[in-house]
């Protein structure tokens, strides 16, 4: 009952009431162990998982209770067990085992609370859709006065392709992009795949011979990074400018990877086709050097801290010159932290913030030099799966 | 929809979902007879139908006087994703791909390529707090999301707009197991832009930051000879040119099969739309004819043995 209690506190006064602390939570079966069902004298069926070293054995009810702990569902997620397996609890108990209330297991990234009810604690937000709202109060060195922004962000697929024991990671990204108001900017991209693949076999390796000799492995760990339909749009003393990135193509080596390939660091270079419009001069395709360095890392295994770092150059090569005598390039960094702070109906509501940097000479009006912008918003996450166990 | 026979199996193992199987066999056969006609010469023909899987064509008088003929279609797809484990949990994914209407003498031309609504219904809804251990506090309601990718609409011989995304995250009251129903409400982002058409250029572009509030409701009969929808949005949209403005817009239909032929059901349908932010209103009334449609499971063309 008190549980409830807490559930209506927090609808009625929102989340400061969730701190109530409830009664110690009673221990959880391990999903990893065998466990056996057994009727009782009134025909109700209860799941027993027993601990041999600890002469323990804890007891659950085979479905999920009311507030009044009336037997209302049957339990989800939960294993097949058998009735009629040869577990004896008399023997058992002459043997001094104790039987303690416990809680039914859950899976891997799910959890089960008192009465039985199953709920998702792990979320992979690389299998996902996702959109959200912000607010970015953006300086810029020379203009302190404009300062308010606001933004959405979505993804209308993001989905990693990766099974356990995999050398090979495949990401996959649909209409990912952002927009910004007051000044207006749009970054858009239509379709984003890239690929992180562990080597197994060193390019080369080194033994070292000072005290014991020793081998020291060298991997090469390279993919690749492609994007088509690219759109970037900004807004300019002289009306609005777009850059159409048509298609970019780029190798990548990880200078570090996560077992699982989920986080990484790495550098990317390749080249980009584009093209180029503006009020001032009209047209110009370009070809675009580029180079990256990126950093994703999901920083806790469930999956609630993520972390993301982007710092990229790029300097295109137009096919008729723009500013003769300029080098003209693009620079930007982006980092961004996102932080899981609920889910609804298992469908994670996350935290982000960002900060950013752009400088470019490569759009007349826009002053060559950094423009900061700090980002603080909410995302909606919908699917995101628990990580792969 | 899982009954309780195949709940049994799913929890007692593959020895039971034999017995389960047989029993959901003769349910369907019980259940089929009221979407399953029988003719005066014993052929049978399909007296339901799955108004959600379809690939149909429109022909339509559109505008209220005088009337201007449209022609169109769509192709719209719906499934539900379950899961064994978790028998009352269920994705009801509906999707609309490349929905077209035109109408040559108003040189007027709407199309959609994508539009997807789901919805996660499950038995409880809640919300997780990432507490230690976490909180899980219960909800009345199902949640989901609305997206829409490429809505393009013109609206004079001089404007026309293409929403590029509108999404939304959406509550659904109705808190149906099936995807005959949804009554769902959520807070909706877009990103819209105007287009001169002569010469074409970008003339606007809008956006909703979340500031917009979006009804989406659907309701069918069992049989799916009736369906009815309205999706209305109203809220504040910031404009690059104009700052912020308070638009509406909404849509509404309503269709009835009449008659089916080879089992393919044609419908007769009206539909009115409104745009404040174009000061435009279309009503419309026309047939719709399905060139391929899913049979409802409950059909059953083939006589027992």
């Amino acid at each position: 009952m008190k549980s409830v209690y807490a559930a209506v506190a927090a609808i009625g006064i929102a989340l400061p009431a969730i701190a109530i602390a409830d009664p110690p939570q009673s221990p959880t079966m391990d999903p990893d162990k065998p466990v056996h069902c057994q009727r009782d004298r009134t025909g109700e069926v209860w799941r027993i998982q027993c601990d041999d070293a600890k002469r323990v054995c804890l007891y659950a009810p085979d479905a999920e209770l009311d507030a009044d702990g009336n037997r209302v569902h049957p339990l989800e997620r939960v294993r097949d067990c058998a009735e009629a397996d040869g577990f004896d609890r008399d023997r058992l108990e002459k043997a001094g085992y104790q039987f303690v209330p416990g809680r039914a297991d859950a899976p891997w990234g799910w959890s089960r609370d008192e009465r039985g009810r199953v709920f998702q604690v792990n979320f992979d937000l690389h299998k996902r859709m996702y959109f959200g709202v912000g607010y970015a109060p953006q300086k810029i060195i020379e203009n302190p006065l404009q300062s308010t922004r606001t933004s959405i962000d979505f993804g209308l697929l993001v989905l990693d392709l990766y099974d356990r024991g995999d050398t090979t990671r495949h990401r996959i990204r649909l209409l990912q992009g952002e927009v910004n108001m007051e000044p207006f900017s749009a970054d858009v991209t239509l379709a984003h795949y890239d690929m992180s693949h562990r080597f197994t076999d060193p390019l080369f390796r080194v033994t070292t011979f000072f005290g014991e000799p020793a081998r020291h492995d060298l991997h090469l760990n390279l993919g690749m990074f492609t994007e088509a339909g690219g759109l970037e749009l900004r807004q300019t003393p002289y009306g609005n400018t777009e850059l159409w990135k048509h298609a970019t193509a780029q190798v990548t080596l990880d200078l570090w990877q996560s077992a699982d390939l989920e986080s990484f660091v790495r550098l990317r270079t390749g080249g980009i086709l584009e093209g180029q419009s503006d009020p001032v001069n009209g047209y110009r395709s370009a070809l675009t050097e580029s180079t990256a360095l990126d950093v994703d890392m999901t920083l806790d295994p469930a999956g609630f801290h993520n972390l993301r770092f982007e710092l990229a150059h790029e300097l295109p090569r137009y096919f008729t010159p723009y500013v003769p005598n300029v080098l003209v390039q693009r620079m930007r960094a982006k980092l961004q932290y996102e932080q899981i702070i609920l889910a609804i109906n298992d469908q994670p509501i996350s935290l982000n913030f960002s900060a950013g940097g752009e400088k470019r000479n490569d759009i007349p009006g826009v002053p060559d030099q950094w423009a900061f912008v700090v980002d603080a918003g909410l995302r909606f996450s919908l699917w995101a799966p628990p990580h792969a166990r | 929809m899982i009954d309780t026979a195949q709940r049994l199996a799913l929890r007692r193992g593959p020895a039971s979902l034999g017995l389960a199987a047989a029993v959901a066999a003769l349910a369907g056969v019980a259940h089929a007879d009221p979407c399953t006609g029988i003719s005066s010469g014993g052929s049978r023909f399909a007296a339901c139908f799955d108004p959600g899987n379809r690939l149909e064509l429109s022909g339509a008088t559109i505008g209220l006087s005088p009337g201007q003929a449209a022609l169109g279609g769509e192709l719209a797809l719906r499934h539900d994703i379950t899961f064994e484990d978790e028998p009352d949990l269920v994705w009801k994914m509906s999707h609309e791909l490349l929905d077209v209407e035109y109408a040559p003498e108003a040189g007027r031309f709407d199309g959609l390529l994508y539009r997807g609504i789901f919805v996660r219904h499950s038995r409880d809804g809640h919300i997780v707090l990432p507490t230690d251990p976490p909180k899980k506090v219960f909800l009345p309601f199902d949640i989901g999301a609305f997206v829409e990718v490429g809505r393009f609409e013109t609206h004079s011989p001089a404007l026309a707009s293409l929403g590029i995304v509108e999404t939304a995250a959406l509550v659904d009251l109705a808190r149906s197991h099936s995807q005959r129903f949804r009554l769902a409400v959520g807070p909706s982002g877009s990103w819209r832009v105007d287009l001169d058409r002569m010469p074409v250029a970008l003339a606007d572009h809008a956006i909703t930051p979340f500031s917009s509030l979006l009804l989406d409701m659907h309701g069918e009969s069992d049989d799916g000879l009736l369906v009815a929808e309205l999706r209305g949005e109203a809220g504040y949209v910031w404009h690059l040119d104009r700052g912020w403005q308070l638009e509406e817009r909404a849509e509404a239909s309503l269709e009835r099969t009449i008659l089916a032929v080879n089992d393919r059901p044609i419908a007769v349908y009206a539909d009115v739309r409104y745009e404040s932010a174009y000061s435009e209103t279309i009503a419309g009334v026309g047939v719709r004819l399905a060139l391929f449609s899913r049979h409802d499971p409950r059909v059953s063309l083939d006589p027992p043995h």
